[in-house]
């Protein structure tokens, strides 16, 4: 299969006044069409900056990133993301939040609304198309996020923590919808997380970083069917050994 | 059903009672005014009848120095109001989005600012006045009045903006001028109403003091200075200041609701 999002040699350095932080020491990372890739690692390493690169939110210091075959200068409708803060418009409709980048790329309002129609049923927010944002409970909050990331149509969704500020419960329930989406389209996901349980339930791949400057520690392939069972023995003996891991990383600074 | 009912009329019992104190406070304010003016025995604080008298034959007669009626002498007070409101608003709400996104705008503008934002409007008034004319210089005078309050809100309105959202629009592919028109410009929204809430009432303040200082072309500052400082009719004065309070109570009252509504649009609140 063809390497859709090449990472090659990146490094980040932040600047702030004469401080020189480096977030991100020469990471490279080929991720295929279709996987899903997780990337785990200790809080503050950079994972966020991972993303926001591939984004083009933010700039590489040195190294390039390629989607399908592109370097990225920029941030583009392409590369969707969604947010762990959810970052939708406030002043906006559960709808209209999701029409947002339709509305940009200027499509007739007639195929808008069928599209934007289609993605809140996927999302299951019928009932609340016309609902304001701040009525909305975060797990209903995160949907509208990820269909607004997905109305674009993009090859790629970068996902931040996406489940990050909602409870427990919650979360799997999120969890287990987000894996039957993914089974309709054939989007490429990148899907930073802290959570061991969260990375093993969903990615065909989990990258775990070291701590800052961040490097690639461990690549963790689960050629795992899904859905994926968290009670079973593999799932608890593989979040055993990533949490020991991600241990190490802690205890050594 | 029922229970929306007991709402309703717990609303109305309770819109019924603030109705009641209001009036009780008037009337204690009107009593405590008579009792004063009675104590003081002074032409310059006419008893509340003698002013109710002044306002029926000022607004029957119109006012007999200028042969302008009361309304004549409003409605010039609110256009150079609503021109120096206009004014401040074209150019504080464009400058405040620059500076709030342009951190070199802000720190070059703001010595700029800090020197000129003590300085009170209506100490602008002689200079306004003799640099333009008796006619713009007061509507000057308001548009500095407005433009601070204006513009410092709509500053903070844009620092206060989620950068996620500017992030977000940008991975949906929107350009910069499409992230102005449809991140930054509603999200500054409710800073631009709260601006414009608070400058009203500076504004309002300005014009009848900038009034008296240019007195030509009518005006309630006009008449109050002419009645006060020339004619030593003090019920007429009194009638003006009453003119002053409503007129104000009306304009910032109309930038309250415009803003509560704004804020509620835009699930501010």
């Amino acid at each position: 299969m063809s390497e859709y999002i090449e990472i090659n040699n990146v490094r980040k350095v932040f600047r702030q006044d004469d401080r020189e932080t480096v977030a991100i020491d020469d990471i490279s990372l080929s991720i295929k069409k279709e996987e899903l890739v997780s990337v785990l690692g200790p809080s503050g390493c950079g994972k966020t900056t991972v993303l926001r690169m591939i984004a083009g939110l933010t700039e590489p210091t040195t190294g390039e990133i390629f989607v399908d075959g592109n370097k990225v200068t920029a941030p583009g409708s392409d590369r969707g993301m969604v947010f762990q803060d959810f970052a939708l418009f406030p002043w906006r409709s559960v709808r209209k939040n999701i029409e947002f980048g339709l509305e940009i790329a200027k499509m007739p309002a007639a195929e808008r609304r069928e599209r934007v129609d289609k993605y809140i049923d996927i999302v299951g927010l019928t009932d609340f198309a016309d609902a304001r944002v701040h009525e909305l409970s975060g797990g209903m909050k995160q949907r509208v996020g990820i269909a607004r990331a997905m109305v674009n149509n993009p090859k790629v969704i970068l996902m931040d923590e996406p489940f990050g500020a909602l409870d427990a419960q919650t979360r799997n329930i999120m969890q287990a919808g987000l894996v039957r989406i993914l089974e309709k389209t054939d989007q490429t996901i990148v899907f930073v997380t802290h959570s061991v349980d969260e990375a093993i339930f969903l990615s065909d791949r989990i990258v775990i970083l070291t701590k800052r400057p961040a490097r690639i520690k461990e690549i963790i392939d689960i050629p795992w069917p899904r859905p994926r069972d968290r009670a079973s023995p593999e799932f608890t003996a593989l979040r055993k050994r990533i949490l020991t891991e991600l241990e190490k990383e802690n205890v050594l600074n | 059903m029922s229970k929306f009912k007991y709402d309703s009329e717990r609303r109305s019992h309770r819109f019924g009672r603030t109705l009641l104190i209001m009036a009780v406070s008037l009337v204690t304010m009107i009593y405590i005014w008579w009792i004063l003016a009675i104590i003081l025995n002074t032409p310059v604080i006419p008893t509340p009848d003698l002013v109710w008298d002044a306002f029926l034959n000022l607004f029957r007669n119109g006012d007999p120095n200028t042969n302008l009626s009361m309304w004549d002498h409003m409605f010039a007070s609110l256009k150079r109001f609503i021109g120096g409101f206009i004014l401040a608003f074209a150019v504080a709400v464009p400058l405040g989005l620059l500076i709030g996104y342009s951190k070199f705008l802000d720190e070059f503008t703001k010595p700029i600012l800090e020197i000129l934002k003590p300085i009170a409007p209506i100490a602008w008034a002689p200079v306004f006045i003799f640099a333009t004319t008796v006619a713009i210089g007061p509507i000057l005078v308001v548009f500095i009045g407005i433009f601070f309050p204006l513009l410092y809100n709509t500053i903070f309105g844009v620092k206060k903006m989620d950068p996620s959202l500017v992030d977000a629009s940008k991975t949906l592919g929107a350009s910069n001028g499409q992230i102005f028109y449809k991140v930054m410009l509603p999200c500054t929204t409710p800073f631009i109403m709260n601006g414009m809430r608070i400058g009203f009432g500076i504004g309002w303040m300005c014009i009848v003091a900038a009034e008296m200082i240019a007195p030509i072309g009518g005006g309630i500052g006009y008449f109050i200075s002419m009645q006060g400082l020339t004619l030593f009719n003090w019920p007429n004065v009194f009638v003006g200041l009453a003119i002053v309070s409503v007129l104000g109570l009306l304009t910032t009252g109309l930038a309250d609701y415009a803003y509560r509504m704004i804020a509620k649009r835009t699930g501010m609140e």
